[in-house]
């Protein structure tokens, strides 16, 4: 599928790697949210609230691939989004490479986000005017790093994920599988240390699905990935499995 | 990708390097929805913006020409020479501005410049005329070298007139008198005067007994059919004549010196016989005479209003649909770690962007309506021009759109600040 190893554009990015040896990459402890509470960040009307998490626990060391699995309103997404730093949960810990993202503010979080984690949605999110290459260097804006680095940065990852030869082309010139190898790319091209990838299998037929699936395995070699998904094809991939139910781990294999 | 602290570095370059890279990707997204994806709501933005500048610029253009158009300065001439700072001519006698001197010297070295047909310098005299068989009247008479061909000068043509300025004489003020007038309509029936008739004229602040004893008396060569403005009294007159009379022929001083030709050989020309005055090109009236003249202030500012709000209203309308619908790439941006600055950053240059381009097209447009208002007069109502354009209406109109945009760009940029990358991923 891809040209090259995805995991080894990774050492051409930063040589760092006294933060890699740390055991655990995500590290969640007695999380739990309620939806429309006061320590979320989004209320969904009135005083009613939706209890989303119930105490969660869960560790994601380096090089492990985690998959959630439960039905919907199970509190996958929530542990997702709370780990991406795009929610605050009302109570407990989430610390990514060491650090706790419910003791910052908005700015800290967005700049961790930008340093340590990468997300692959469902429906790929790509910018619909900008090219595949674009797509895939917009974090490296702002991070500050220049043009040039920028697009050499997005046509290597490009080429790992098998579509250099698509780099200048817009997402709706591109399948379903390929916006979301972009989607991967894009996930990638700041080298993060964590992987957030919800239902990114959804939208694709089973062989394309399956070729996502080989890139984020290849991709979860140095790295902590957690993925979430009602399918069980998606979830063979991980190492450990956590199965969810009403907010609460169900059961961990 | 960065380490930790990556955004403070000493020489700031790093943020640059990300504030342009923003710019840059927002251009580049701009222009390819523009003429890609989603073009048809950017075009019918930049359409808005230029018709409004449009309408601002032929306006103002309008106001413009009204403002430059008093009847005694209505003439075909391409290029104008007034005194620098004096060059508004006043109806109250007495309180004229700076005047011109040496201009029949000039004017004659003038129409011996390659690329210039005729050189004339234009003084203007409120006069006291009387006919046979009318009271006294005061007209404004402008005196005027004719050479014969047909040329409006003041809204009346001074073909009637006979060509050359006799009585000037090489500057002795002592050749025989060519003794004719040419009369507005409103003079004329002023002064119950008809071609042929004789007129008496004499300065307004001479003695009456003496006027009616030693004034010249001049022949009402033609009455126009129609002038510029017909409501003023006006007479055309030979130069040297008016100037003998008003006192003016001492140091051969006029308001202004008409040239007609090449509008570059004419400019340049101008500019070398007068150095320190101010030379200006047929449709170039200094901006700063919409200052002067009340209507036309009134007009430009009112049109100037109007363009701002309907400019501003629209833009902000548009721009806040437009971030409505384009909620999902702030959360993108807001996914990848771009902070909220970043992200109202991408908005208000791309709504700048589209200002721009409007406003750009807008002055195009203006222009051509200038033109096309021009046209449409001419073949119907007016003789001239009854609007113009001037080179600063370029940076007025971009400066207009664009502080439209200022006043619009918090609406978009407050619909942006409200998207959430949770509200748009969870739909």
């Amino acid at each position: 599928m891809s040209n090259q190893s995805v995991r080894g554009s990774r050492s051409s990015v930063r040589d760092r790697t006294d933060d890699r040896e740390s055991a655990s990459a995500v590290r969640l402890a007695d999380v739990r949210h309620e939806y429309g509470s006061t320590g979320g960040r989004f209320r969904s009307g009135g005083d009613r609230t939706v209890t989303a998490l119930r105490g969660v626990s869960i560790d994601v060391p380096r090089g492990t691939i985690v998959g959630l699995e439960g039905p919907s309103g199970s509190g996958k997404s929530t542990i997702l989004h709370a780990v991406a730093g795009l929610l605050v949960p009302t109570a407990g810990r989430v610390e990514v490479a060491g650090t706790d993202l419910t003791a910052l503010s908005d700015a800290e979080r967005t700049r961790l986000r930008r340093r340590h984690i990468g997300i692959v949605f469902q429906r790929f999110y790509l910018l619909p005017s900008l090219s595949a290459r674009a797509n895939v260097a917009l974090p490296l804006v702002q991070a500050g790093v220049p043009r040039a680095d920028r697009r050499d940065r997005a046509e290597s990852l490009l080429e790992a994920v098998g579509l250099g030869d698509r780099a200048t082309h817009l997402p709706g010139e591109l399948s379903g599988g390929e916006r979301q190898r972009v989607a991967i790319a894009r996930a990638l091209s700041t080298d993060p240390d964590v992987i957030v990838a919800d239902e990114p299998t959804g939208e694709l037929d089973t062989a394309t699905g399956r070729t996502v699936l080989e890139l984020l395995t290849d991709v979860g070699r140095d790295r902590a990935v957690i993925v979430a998904s009602h399918d069980e094809g998606a979830l063979s991939v991980a190492d450990r499995i956590v199965s969810l139910r009403d907010g609460r781990v169900d059961d961990v294999r | 990708m960065s380490d930790e602290g990556d955004d403070v570095s000493p020489d700031g370059s790093r943020r640059r390097t990300r504030w342009r890279g923003l710019v840059g990707l927002t251009a580049t997204r701009w222009w390819q929805r523009a003429t890609r994806t989603t073009g048809g709501r950017i075009a019918s933005t930049i359409a808005t913006v230029a018709l409004t500048v449009a309408f601002l610029l032929v306006v103002t253009g309008v106001a413009l020409a009204l403002a430059d158009g008093g009847t005694a300065s209505d003439d075909d001439a391409t290029v104008r020479i007034t005194a620098e700072d004096g060059s508004t001519l006043s109806a109250v006698d007495g309180v004229e501005g700076l005047r011109l001197g040496a201009s029949n010297d000039r004017a004659r070295e003038l129409r011996s410049a390659p690329g210039v047909d005729h050189a004339s310098p234009v003084l203007v005299e409120t006069v006291r005329l009387e006919s046979d068989e009318g009271e006294p009247r005061p007209v404004r008479v402008v005196g005027v070298v004719p050479d014969g061909e047909s040329r409006t000068v003041a809204g009346l043509p001074t073909a009637a007139l006979e060509a050359g300025d006799p009585h000037y004489a090489n500057g002795s003020y002592d050749g025989p008198r060519a003794g004719g007038i040419v009369l507005s309509p409103t003079a004329a029936e002023r002064l119950e005067a008809t071609e042929g008739d004789e007129v008496a004229v004499s300065m307004p602040g001479q003695d009456q007994a003496n006027t009616t004893a030693s004034a010249p008396t001049v022949t009402v060569a033609a009455v126009a059919n129609d002038g510029a403005d017909g409501d003023a009294p006006v007479a055309l007159v030979h130069l040297s004549e008016l100037q003998s009379l008003s006192g003016a022929d001492d140091g051969q001083l006029a308001d202004r010196v008409l040239v007609w030709g090449e509008p570059a050989a004419a400019e340049s020309a101008a500019s070398d016989a007068y150095p320190d005055a101010s030379v200006t090109v047929a449709g170039q009236t200094d901006p700063a005479a919409l200052f002067d003249d009340g209507l036309a202030f009134a007009a430009s500012a009112v049109a100037l209003l109007v363009g701002l709000t309907i400019c501003a209203s629209f833009v902000a309308t548009t721009a806040g649909m437009a971030v409505d619908e384009d909620r999902r790439t702030l959360a993108v941006l807001e996914s990848v770690g771009v902070p909220v600055g970043g992200r109202l950053a991408v908005v208000a240059v791309s709504t700048g962007l589209t200002t721009l381009v409007g406003a750009l097209a807008g002055v195009a447009l203006g222009a051509a309506g200038i033109a096309g208002v021009n046209a449409v007069a001419g073949a119907t109502v007016a003789p001239g021009a009854v609007a113009q354009f001037h080179p600063l209406f370029v940076p007025y109109g971009i400066a207009v759109a664009l502080l439209a945009g200022l006043v619009a760009v918090p609406y978009p940029l407050a619909v942006a600040a409200r998207t959430s990358v949770l509200a748009e991923v969870g739909r």
